[in-house]
């Protein structure tokens, strides 16, 4: 079945993010088979005969009318999974070589995920901002309008001041007391090894957490027709470069540093999933949850 | 070093436009942000300055070629000395070999005068050519003595005439290719005869110095057979006898009596004693010139009185031959035109031509090829194998009269000479009852002798079209409403003759008219193509060889020294042919006619009248030491010659455009790759 995807640049046009995450999650949900498979919580696991005594609600009645024989379908996980999202908001996601700016990216990113966790799985969701700081906290439930109030928070989020891990994460510990799902969306334009040395933490509770990478894509191959002058998006620092570095050099660099993120990120037993911002959005959350339910 | 043309300096101003261009151009590099800088790194210095080098490059390179272009307008020169300059001179070495320069010893004076002038030169660059009609070069620029000495001494003696023009325009054409400087040596009798009609034909070119060294000094006295009047063709054995007048000149001579013979293949059959008047002219006459069956080679010749043997006789040629035969074809009953035109035809042409009269039954068993020319009046219907035999009788050389008469009017187009018929005209129903001759050629030679037919009155005519473009037919005589009367084509060899009238006296008058025997007999030689034979040409004169292109049939040609001076590829395609050489030429022509011809130098070269000092050291001035002053602004260093480096700075020019090219190449190439 041909798949359309949705162009980042034609999202940037919808106005509410509650219509932007419904056209995406309707949209791909819509193409897909539906599966037991997809989902944050209420997760199959296998059948088992019935005993009696067993919640009649669990019954398999289609299994019942080909084989008339009972059977409950066992779930993996009996209570709703907690959905709690890190955003990023620094500076450096202001960055965007094209429509979508990376905080778009992340926005349209967290929104289709909540929309998805909250509308179609009833699982609670909750969100952190932060830069060098915890910018604004949602907590995690699943109470009427916590759709609403993600929403409002990711569109409240500025961009400002820089990304730092080290200090955030000391405070994510108090506000991740129930166990569940973690995603960090941000550029992570930091060491892959302070940045796992930050984040591991979160695992060590029984989380799983999973590294959104949003990149532009002139951010892994940027365009230089003659020497200039580069500025940093956070720290304001300029730099003369030339074409030849960046067609040469760098592009070993950035190439090493995502493969060091991801192994470093992987081999801590944790997901990774790289998305640059000229993906279509509904291609690249299709991938993840695939390759999630595949790895379960 | 100065400049020739300052004012165009002005021009440095353009400069300021690749300047303001590349300023313009130039690119700024603005701050650009970017996500992070965690992992780039500073790398300015190489590559900066790098482009930075090829940038200034480039431009030094744009102004230094508009400079130079400038410069090169501006017309830079250098003062050098006349004596540096001479050794990079050209000695151009020219040997007279005209017809007068046969005079005694003129023309080994002249190659002894070269070679002394060769010898005083030592080993500068010089090119030997000799000067008849035409320069015609013997060495290429060479520095080789023995070499140039040789080609002296070959030099052959010539028998054309002399033009100091022709020279002038040759050594023009050969200063525009020589950049030096080139010293002009001519070897000649200077004769007054060789100078150009106006003397700024013989102006030399700035860098031409003329160094004239005469043989002689001062005219010498000379007599010669300037003319003859002589009949080419003597037809048949009992012909009347052939009268010869020749013509013998002096000049610069007192008055003397001159012996004149008659010469027939070197037998000297008569003798005549003539007065001669001092620097004049006198005429003598031969009545009885009795040649036998065949070309004889006949001259006149005078007893040598003088230095100048060579020109004491003057050559012609003469061919007897039987009458030649001409077919009539007439309609049945028509017995008017073969009256007419053999009484003409007996009257006028010393018996050239024996007239044979058929009516067109007749005419299928007559072979076309044994007439000299056909006639062919007033047909009423001419078969189809008679008109295409009579065709190919005129692709392959035959000639015919056609005489259209009343009877073709039915007819849509005129046979074989295909012009189409657009009406008849009877102007017997005008008020005069007839038409007179309104314009007519008289360079044609069967109207020439008649006057334009003045007087003869035309009944009856046809309107034909004459066509277009080069099949043509030329128009010789029309009829006062501009109605075509005669005219001639070419078709393929042979020409045929067209009258729109009859040749009886039913259409006209004409028979009638003392006009019609002088224009059947001019006709009659000019079909038989006689005119064409015998007599005397000038040397360099042009004979044609053949009259169709298409046609591949070989000529021959054999000149006086027995040698075939035609190669067989021109021997297959020449048009005509050049007479370079006094004597006798033998030829057969693409027609398949024999025919000989006596070729005479041109009698201008016999008056050995030399030119006036004033006027030859006025020629002199003319080249090179004018030159100097003629475009220099200021005046010039004396002993100083300036040298143009106009051509130079071009060079450059060159060089400066293709550099750029190539740095721009690469320089924008580099950008677009960066893009």
């Amino acid at each position: 079945m041909q798949q359309r995807f949705l162009d980042p640049a034609i999202l940037a046009g919808i106005s509410g993010l509650d219509l932007v995450a419904k056209t995406v999650v309707d949209g791909f949900v819509a193409g897909l088979h539906r599966s037991p498979d997809f989902g944050f919580s209420q997760e199959f696991a296998e059948y088992r005969a019935y005993n009696p005594g067993d919640d009649l609600r669990h019954v398999d009645w289609n299994v019942y009318s080909r084989t008339e024989r009972l059977y409950l379908k066992r779930f993996r996980g009996e209570t709703n999974s907690v959905l709690t999202i890190l955003l990023d908001a620094s500076n450096s996601m202001q960055f965007g070589s094209h429509g979508v700016n990376k905080m778009d990216y992340a926005r349209y990113l967290a929104a289709s995920i909540f929309y998805l966790a909250i509308h179609d799985q009833r699982d609670a969701a909750g969100l952190i901002t932060f830069d060098d700081e915890i910018r604004n906290f949602v907590r995690p439930s699943t109470r009427q309008g916590q759709l609403h109030r993600l929403l409002a928070a990711l569109e409240q989020a500025e961009a400002r001041a820089r990304t730092d891990f080290a200090k955030p994460m000391r405070y994510f510990q108090e506000f991740l007391k129930r166990r569940g799902i973690v995603l960090i969306v941000s550029d992570f334009w930091e060491s892959p090894a302070s940045i796992i040395q930050n984040i591991e933490p979160l695992r060590y509770r029984g989380n799983e957490v999973v590294l959104f990478h949003v990149l532009d894509p002139e951010d892994v191959r940027p365009k230089l027709n003659r020497p200039s002058i580069l500025v940093d998006s956070e720290t304001k620092q300029e730099l003369e470069v030339t074409p030849d570095y960046t067609r040469k050099e760098y592009r070993e660099k950035i190439d090493a540093h995502l493969a060091d993120l991801r192994d470093r990120t992987l081999g801590a037993g944790m997901g990774y999933y790289l998305l640059m911002t000229n993906r279509p959005l509904d291609s690249a959350l299709r991938e993840y949850l695939t390759l999630r339910g595949v790895r379960k | 070093m100065g400049l020739f043309a300052p004012w165009f300096l002005a021009a440095l101003a353009g400069l300021g436009l690749p300047l303001y261009l590349h300023l313009l151009k130039r690119q700024t590099s603005a701050p650009k942000e970017v996500s992070s800088l965690m992992l780039y790194e500073s790398r300015t210095q190489a590559s900066t300055r790098h482009r930075r080098l090829r940038y200034f490059l480039l431009l030094s390179l744009r102004l230094l070629w508009l400079l130079l272009l400038i410069v090169a307008f501006a017309n830079p020169f250098i003062n050098r000395s006349a004596s540096a300059l001479a050794s990079n001179r050209l000695v151009l070495l020219v040997v007279d070999n005209s017809f007068s320069m046969r005079a005694g010893t003129r023309l080994a004076d002249a190659k002894d005068a070269a070679i002394t002038v060769l010898s005083g030169k030592g080993a500068a660059r010089a090119q030997v050519a000799a000067f008849g009609s035409q320069l015609r070069f013997m060495t290429q620029v060479i520095e080789d003595q023995s070499a140039l000495r040789a080609a002296v001494q070959a030099i052959p003696p010539g028998d054309g005439h002399g033009n100091f023009g022709e020279l002038a325009r040759s050594v023009r054409a050969m200063a525009e290719s020589v950049h030096t400087p080139i010293e002009l040596h001519l070897f000649s009798d200077m004769q007054r005869a060789d100078l150009a009609a106006t003397f700024s034909d013989m102006a030399l070119p700035d860098n031409v110095k003329l160094v004239a060294h005469a043989v002689v000094t001062k005219g010498q006295p000379n007599w010669t057979v300037e003319s003859v009047d002589a009949p080419g063709q003597v037809w048949g054995k009992d012909a009347k006898p052939v009268h010869v007048q020749a013509v013998i000149s002096g000049f610069g001579t007192p008055a003397a009596q001159r012996t004149a013979s008659l010469v027939v293949n070197g037998k000297t059959t008569a003798n005549k004693t003539v007065a001669v008047p001092a620097n004049g002219r006198a005429t003598v006459d031969f009545p009885a010139l009795d040649v036998p069956y065949g070309f004889s080679r006949c001259e006149i010749k005078i007893d040598s009185a003088d230095g100048f043997p060579a020109d004491d006789l003057r050559r012609f040629a003469v061919a007897r031959s039987d009458p030649q035969k001409a077919l009539l074809i007439h309609n049945y009953g028509d017995n008017r035109s073969p009256l007419y035109i053999g009484a003409a035809l007996s009257a006028a042409a010393q018996s050239a031509f024996a007239l044979e009269s058929i009516n067109v039954s007749e005419a299928a068993d007559r072979k076309p090829s044994n007439y000299a020319f056909i006639v062919l009046s007033d047909l009423n219907s001419l078969p189809s194998l008679l008109e295409n035999s009579l065709s190919q009788y005129g692709r392959s050389g035959g000639s015919l009269l056609i005489a259209a008469g009343t009877s073709a009017g039915g007819r849509s187009q005129i046979p074989i000479f295909g012009a189409h018929i657009i009406e008849t005209r009877d102007y017997t129903r005008l008020p005069g009852g007839y038409m007179a001759v309104g314009s007519s050629d008289s360079s044609y030679p069967a109207v020439a002798k008649a006057n334009g037919w003045p007087g003869v009155k035309f009944f009856y005519a046809l309107n034909v079209d004459p066509g277009a473009g080069p099949a043509a037919a030329r128009v010789i005589v029309r009829l006062a409403d501009q109605t075509p009367l005669l005219l001639e084509k070419r078709i393929g060899e042979g020409r045929v003759v067209l009258l729109t009238s009859g040749l009886d006296n039913l259409t006209n008058d004409f028979p009638l008219d003392p006009a019609f025997v002088p224009f059947i007999e001019q006709t009659a030689r000019y079909l038989a193509g006689s005119e064409r034979q015998g007599g005397a040409r000038p040397v360099d004169a042009f004979l044609d060889l053949r009259n169709a292109k298409e046609q591949a049939q070989g000529v021959e040609v054999t000149d006086p020294e027995g040698k075939r001076p035609l190669t067989l590829g021109e021997a297959a395609s020449a048009q005509s042919f050049q007479l370079t050489e006094a004597g006798y030429y033998q030829l057969r022509l693409a027609n398949g006619r024999q025919d000989e011809v006596a070729v005479n130098p041109d009698p201008k070269e016999s008056n050995l009248d030399v030119i006036p000092e004033d006027v030859l050291a006025l020629w002199q001035g003319t080249g090179g030491k004018g030159s100097e002053d003629a475009s220099a602004p200021g005046p010039s260093a004396p002993g100083k010659i300036r040298e143009a480096l106009w051509w130079y700075v071009m060079l450059l020019v060159l060089f400066a455009a293709v550099a750029e090219s190539v740095l721009a190449s690469r320089y924008l190439g580099t950008q677009r790759e960066e893009a």
